[in-house]
């Protein structure tokens, strides 16, 4: 059937079509830098996750793709930090040169099967401007959310793309650099809560957005991790705890 | 990612051996040798007020020559484990290294901390790889293993090896190395008829005692090189706690060692 140029085409379309139902209901996920570091955030099952030492994964998708992935993730990384050093494990070489073109081939190969699964990878540098976002879709492609004034420094994942355009346009207009944990949180959850409209609602305003919060976190978990600029370990990789995110659930 | 189909894919020795990054187990071959024993310094540790105490001296020695006096033998793991080597420094600091990344790798890939005994058991794996060449004289490592978990019962935690892998947990106090029976020595007496027991006292009382005890096996050890009063190299001390991990600094030790060592 897939000896034609045409039927091939049509055949990556139908996939296309295929995979983007079976994402069409996980919770989103964020990525927003501050401060002094870089929080992931989501809610809902664990699908935040330590990579390497400044590394980090927050994805959604099928849970066995996700894991095939990750693991491959953490053995390329861990491989190298050991062979080499820890400086040498970069997260622009773990993307580019390795993840995306085996997601790109499993997703054209379409007697196998694809990745059902977007990623996104963080990684914290000495400085913000170090730092790196990034957004892996199943097919391979890689977005780095880039304007005039170079890389911003958030990334988003959700359900279907008009959300994640809608989460990263918010983010666009709301973010300030240097920013505290607690107001990163909540620019996080309203970011979270808007990558939760219905695909024809219009972006509400922040009163109801507030409003919102409430009804749509329902009796989800949040969990929320930060990378850490000026840890003095190693691993800056940290998963926030039930009290840092108090004040965000009282609200 | 091709793997058989159930696997924890948890353990990193395997994954470096499956890429031809680690050797395989050094085969056993009996050569009727005598073992040379190379362990030439001297390590120790003890359970003191606040968790455990390690130390180690810093001169590295080959046959009859020192190559090396600013050596450190003392050596962080991970957030709350600390290995303490004696034996060939190569095959010392890469099982060290393995070892780090492999409690690393554990976390990372099953989310959550590899267990105390775990941990305790990975050590004494590698040992048990590395046995063929310790028999043929050229790898011996006989480390000590130190960690703190607040949670435990206790929460400090002492262990020591021999070359084959074994594996003992301390009550108070561990040696190994050249120098180590006078360690032995010290440790016991004060532990026993000392002022308080080891694990009473605090971490001055500590250092001041970890100071006179590596003083004492350098006194009779030539390979053991205690402490340097001439270019002011000072053991290498770090502490394991509640809190974490410390390296002692080195002004704190030579304040120490120059009001009650000297």
């Amino acid at each position: 059937m897939i000896e034609e140029p045409y039927r091939w085409v049509e055949a990556i379309a139908t996939r296309r079509d295929y995979i983007e139902m079976q994402l069409a209901t996980g919770s989103p996920v964020v990525a927003v830098g501050y401060a002094e570091g870089i929080l992931l955030f989501t809610v809902g099952q664990q699908k935040l996750f330590e990579i390497y030492d400044r590394i980090a994964l927050g994805a959604i998708g099928h849970p066995g793709d996700i894991e095939r992935l990750r693991m491959a993730a953490i053995e390329l990384a861990s491989t190298e930090g050991f062979t080499r050093s820890a400086a040498d494990v970069s997260l622009r070489r773990l993307a580019y040169y390795s993840l995306s073109p085996v997601m790109k081939n499993a997703f054209e190969q379409i007697y196998g099967a694809p990745f059902l699964a977007r990623l996104l990878f963080v990684e914290i540098g000495a400085a913000p401007a170090d730092d790196l976002f990034l957004e892996v879709e199943y097919d391979g492609a890689i977005n780095l959310r880039s304007t005039n004034e170079g890389n911003r420094p958030f990334a988003v994942l959700a359900a279907t793309k008009k959300s994640a355009e809608q989460m990263a346009e918010f983010l666009r207009k709301q973010f300030r650099s240097g920013k505290n944990l607690a107001e990163t949180l909540d620019l996080a959850l309203d970011s979270w809560v808007i990558g939760q409209l219905k695909a024809d609602d219009a972006v509400p305003g922040e009163d109801e957005i507030r409003r919102q919060r409430r009804e749509r976190l329902g009796n989800g978990t949040i969990s929320a991790a930060v990378l850490e600029r000026n840890a003095n370990t190693a691993v800056r990789y940290r998963a926030l705890e039930a009290n840092e995110l108090a004040p965000l659930i009282a609200k | 990612m091709d793997k058989p189909a159930l696997d924890f894919g948890a353990d990193f020795p395997s994954l470096l051996r499956r890429q031809g990054l680690l050797g395989p187990p050094a085969p056993i071959v009996n050569t009727r040798t005598e073992i040379v024993p190379t362990e030439s310094t001297t390590i120790l540790a003890f359970k003191f007020a606040d968790g455990v105490l390690v130390a180690g001296d810093r001169r590295a020695t080959s046959g009859n020559t020192v190559v090396y006096d600013r050596a450190d033998k003392v050596l962080e793991i991970d957030r709350r484990s600390i290995m303490a080597i004696a034996g060939v420094p190569a095959t010392a600091w890469e099982m060290a290294r393995v070892l780090e990344h492999s409690f690393q790798f554990f976390r990372r890939t099953q989310l959550q901390e590899m267990s105390v005994d775990g941990k305790v058991r990975a050590l004494s794996k590698l040992l048990r790889d590395n046995f063929g060449f310790a028999l043929q004289g050229i790898g011996v490592v006989v480390p000590i293993f130190a960690t703190f978990e607040a949670s435990a019962s206790p929460s400090a935690r002492l262990y020591f090896y021999d070359a084959m892998g074994a594996q003992f947990e301390a009550t108070d106090f561990a040696a190994t190395g050249s120098g180590s029976p006078a360690v032995r020595g010290i440790l016991y007496y004060e532990n026993t008829w000392g002022e308080k027991p080891l694990q009473k006292i605090s971490e001055d009382e500590a250092v001041v005692v970890a100071l006179r005890a590596l003083d004492t096996a350098a006194e009779a050890d030539t390979a053991t090189g205690g402490i340097d009063r001439h270019a002011k190299i000072f053991p290498v001390m770090k502490v394991v706690g509640a809190g974490g991990i410390r390296t002692l600094p080195e002004e704190k030790i030579a304040e120490l060692f120059h009001k009650r060592v000297e």
